[in-house]
């Protein structure tokens, strides 16, 4: 799957020169192809070439495993005066390098030259021998920045592929861990690896994760997010159907429960799926920490879930069209707020909430040393100003208040971006229909979340459709203790849908 | 693109809909009580509107009234309250409304027309306090009351704490004052309310700074009404008697003098922590008997005479003496109420609960029969505690110091 296009080969040609030629021309003379002409000690009537690029490999490899041995090699007695057959004895024992391959078309090769890959050309032979000295600088493996933990590993994918890959075989140590590699993007030809375990994950999910990567055509892969808007199930619609991470524990875990996960070259973001509503309430630290305190937050995380959905429609809805629901004190101080108040209660919610995401928005754009200046614009001046020129009423100030600080209990940032804009929609038919408003909206939001599904997976499984075992449903609302979660939970036709045996509890011990 | 567009058109019904019957907080008088007058044949509509600014807010709470009240005339209520925009900036709001007090003069000529409104309009709720008040309502609503900013809600609170700590009087709601009247007995007893003190009406907000205000609003006697009129009032001891009556009696303190009979002072009391009274109407050589058996339980809270309360027989001359002090306050209250001739005590009903088919025979005239009726009293007292001390400190005093 490396190239679907079917382009005609070049093949190389017996002459060196020849060979270099072409190689640069194709690189159109790019100053950072470096090509070193050399003879050995074997054979000095043979002209040798090693091309690489430079920074997409390890010089001090190169000098030491290629150049050097490539220079003062002898030929073994048996190959004794054969200079024709020098490229065999290249590679069966000279190069020391582990992924060696040859290449008879100039594509093949230089395709590997931005693989970081060596190509050595020896004059008389119309094939290059091939070696992989990769070696860019890399960033070290770092600290999780977006889903951090207190209890649990503190380490996070890299950029690099070959990284992130070994960080979860370090994790799942079993040959059943499966990874194919493919090649997206015509010209960044960015490596894309799908990882499964084999015997758990649905081997249909995993063909059509195949499938649908390999009918991606676009020029460039940059970023996973790239990948998901591709295989997504559906397109037009405000909540995430695959499951962003750039923990290798969490990425482990969706692959123990019969996952699939995509790993794209460049990012340290990693894709899970198929995956539903409920996964985007699971920290990894649900699963690190004692399941009762998991449990408590967990439901912490969707109460504000709904809070940062609902709060503002709510308080617009209850002072501009139901004050009768409010004890009379609170309606009586909210009104004294609303005193001179311009604006109505809306317009003055759609403010706040403007605002705030225009401060959110700055705070992640702007550079790191104006921060503090834009918290004290933002917190004194917009918050406390606001409310004492009388533009807005302290109480909406709390409302947008606690209303931002819920979006923020959300592990995934992607389905906390979801409410922000499903917000104002509710706000506005609170506005203009009060309760009633509300309620149609929710119903709204609730009808499409079943429309929905990840890879075949219902969206709100297993909740809707339920009726499904119960052992779905010790790790939605609420996690139980370890032994208890005896089922995997996808609603799917998984290959082994157990973890583990039932009836695991530990005996009470009395000694 | 088709979608896209039918979504479009779509939202715009949205707009039709011009925010259906939007009003925001800045665009509402908040109520908090309300007062009926009869005035020169007219109803006279008394609304006590609260101010927000003046009670919460940093612009100096305290220097003005937290309420304003004002009043407009009409044949009927709902144009009083439609007239009432002649004169307010701000579309009267009754669903936070505590309180309706109603005049002397309106409850004589009838609150029949005030129920009706009140059971026709949603916005009006029949949770609200019913009072009835001594002169007029809007009197009363002009009151500032200490500690209390909205005067309506001091009110209805004042009559939760006196249910709760005292149960002379009893919280009568709309809904409770209609249940009655459109009961069998056509009668209910509200509280009454009025301005105890000089008769200088406290109604500036500087007469507050003192520490004590030339008059005050209290809870004053019970009103009886019979039909939808008020027909008399009882003083504060006889309308404990109803209360115990009608086991609306929870917690009281009952004072109690030494020798039995109740004679002298009463030195010692009492506190009722907890009462049910049973009553079962029997009939009698053509008379109906009421069958009143009160059981109380409480505490010694003072005690002011002889005997060693360590001894249990002593303790149970105590609770006999209160018994005998209970048995009096219910009698006083049965005998002004039958002199009234207002089954305030909801005995037609339970004779109508206890054998129906007799009601429907003596229903026209019980009226009449009311009067005729007598009770048959039992009362229990349990006293479960002496408080910290046993005998009584001037006994104790005879003892040889220590």
């Amino acid at each position: 799957m490396t190239q679907t296009k079917k382009t005609a080969l070049t093949p190389l040609s017996p002459s060196l020169r020849a060979n270099v030629q072409a190689v640069n021309a194709r690189f159109g003379g790019s100053s950072d192809l470096v090509v070193r002409l050399f003879r050995s000690d074997a054979a000095p009537e043979r002209e040798l070439g090693l091309l690489y690029i430079e920074g997409l490999v390890n010089t001090d490899v190169i000098n030491e495993s290629l150049l050097a041995p490539l220079m003062s090699m002898k030929l073994p007695p048996h190959m004794e005066g054969k200079s024709d057959r020098l490229m065999e004895a290249l590679r069966t024992s000279v190069v020391s390098i582990g992924s060696v391959k040859e290449a008879a078309a100039l594509e093949e090769g230089i395709q590997q030259m931005t693989d970081g890959w060596c190509l050595i050309f020896v004059d008389g032979n119309a094939v290059a021998l091939m070696a992989a000295v990769g070696g860019a600088k890399e960033r070290a493996i770092g600290i999780p920045q977006t889903q951090t933990v207190i209890r649990g590993p503190q380490r996070a994918f890299v950029e690099e592929l070959g990284t992130n890959i070994s960080l979860i075989r370090r994790i799942i140590r079993s040959p059943d861990l499966h990874v194919q590699t493919h090649k997206i993007g015509t010209q960044t030809h960015s490596s894309v690896a799908v990882l499964h375990l084999h015997g758990v994950a649905d081997q249909g999910i995993v063909k059509e994760v195949y499938r649908r990567l390999a009918a991606i055509d676009l020029d460039g892969i940059l970023e996973s997010g790239y990948i998901e808007e591709f295989i997504q199930d559906e397109t037009f619609t405000m909540f995430p159907t695959l499951l962003n991470s750039e923990r290798p524990d969490s990425v482990a875990a969706g692959l123990l429960e019969g996952r699939v996960a995509v790993l794209v070259d460049g990012t340290p973001i990693a894709l899970i799926a198929p995956t539903t509503f409920f996964s985007f309430f699971q920290s990894a630290e649900d699963y690190y920490q004692r399941y009762d305190i998991a449990s408590f937050v967990r439901t912490i995380r969707y109460a504000a879930y709904v809070m940062s959905m609902l709060l503002p429609a709510l308080y617009i809805a209850v002072t501009t069209f139901h004050q009768e629901m409010l004890p009379t004190t609170l309606l009586i101080s909210l009104a004294a707020q609303r005193e001179g108040v311009p604006f109505p209660g809306l317009v003055e919610a759609l403010l706040m909430e403007m605002t705030f995401e225009v401060l959110r928005e700055a705070g992640l754009r702007m550079p790191r040393a104006i921060g503090p200046a834009i918290s004290i614009v933002g917190a004194l001046v917009l918050g406390q100003s606001a409310v004492q020129a009388g533009i807005v009423s302290a109480g909406m100030v709390i409302v947008v208040s606690f209303t931002a600080i819920s979006n923020f209990v959300m592990p995934e940032n992607n389905m906390a971006a979801t409410s922000r804009i499903i917000r104002f929609g509710i706000m506005i038919m609170a506005g203009m229909l009060g309760f009633f408003g509300i309620f149609i909206s929710v119903l709204f939001v609730l009808i499409h979340l079943a429309s929905l599904r990840s890879f075949g997976v219902p969206y709100m499984s297993p909740v809707a459709p339920g009726g499904k075992s119960g052992g779905l449903w010790r790790d939605v609302f609420v996690r139980v203790p370890w032994w208890a979660i005896v089922l995997r939970p996808l609603d799917m036709k998984l290959r082994n849908p157990k973890r583990q045996r039932s009836g695991r509890k530990p005996p009470a011990q009395r000694h | 693109m088709k979608a896209i567009r039918l979504l479009l058109l779509g939202s715009l019904l949205l707009l039709q809909t011009g925010c259906w019957n939007r009003v925001e907080l800045n665009d509402i008088a908040i109520i908090s009580a309300t007062g009926v007058d009869w005035e020169n044949g007219k109803w006279v509509l008394t609304n006590q509107i609260v101010i927000p600014k003046a009670i919460s807010g940093q612009a100096g709470g305290g220097r003005t009234a937290a309420v304003n009240v004002f009043s407009s005339t009409g044949d009927n209520f709902r144009i009083a309250i439609s007239k009432a925009s002649q004169e307010s900036s701000r579309r009267l709001y009754f669903s936070h409304n505590q309180i309706v007090i109603i005049g002397q003069e309106a409850a004589r000529k009838g609150v029949g027309p005030l129920l009706e409104a009140y059971l026709r309009n949603h916005d009006s709720r029949e949770t609200v306090d019913v009072f009835l008040s001594k002169g007029t309502a809007r009197l009363m609503l002009e009151q500032l009351i200490p500690l209390e900013q909205i005067p309506g809600a001091a009110i209805q609170r004042m009559i939760v704490n006196e249910e709760m700590s005292s149960s002379s009087y009893r919280q009568m709601t709309i809904h409770h004052v209609l249940m009655d009247l459109l009961g069998h007995t056509k009668a209910t007893s509200i509280p009454g309310l009025a301005l105890a003190g000089s008769g200088e009406s406290t109604d500036r907000v500087d007469m507050l700074s003192q520490t004590s205000t030339p008059s005050k609003v209290r809870l004053s006697e019970l009103g009886l009404v019979y039909g939808d009129k008020l027909v008399g009032w009882i003083g504060e001891e006889q309308s404990k008697g109803v209360m115990w009556l009608t086991n609306h009696v929870d917690k009281t303190t009952v004072a109690f003098a030494c020798t039995a009979g109740g004679k002298g002072r009463q030195g010692s009391s009492a506190r009722v922590l907890h009462s049910v009274t049973k009553v079962k109407p029997q009939q009698q050589d053509g008379k109906w008997v009421m069958k009143v058996n009160i059981e109380a339980q409480g505490t010694l809270l003072e005690y002011d005479c002889g005997g060693d309360l360590m001894k249990p027989e002593e303790i149970w001359e105590v609770e006999r003496l209160v018994e005998e002090r209970i048995a009096s306050i219910v009698t006083d209250g049965w005998e002004v109420v039958r002199k009234h001739k207002v089954d305030v005590l909801g005995f037609g009903t339970l004779i109508y609960k206890h054998h129906p088919k007799t009601w429907k025979v003596i229903e026209r005239n019980w009226k009449e029969e009311f009067p005729q009726t007598e009770i048959e009293l039992n009362v229990n007292m349990k006293l479960s505690s002496t408080g910290m001390s046993g005998k009584s400190f001037k006994e104790a005093q005879k003892k040889p110091g220590l």
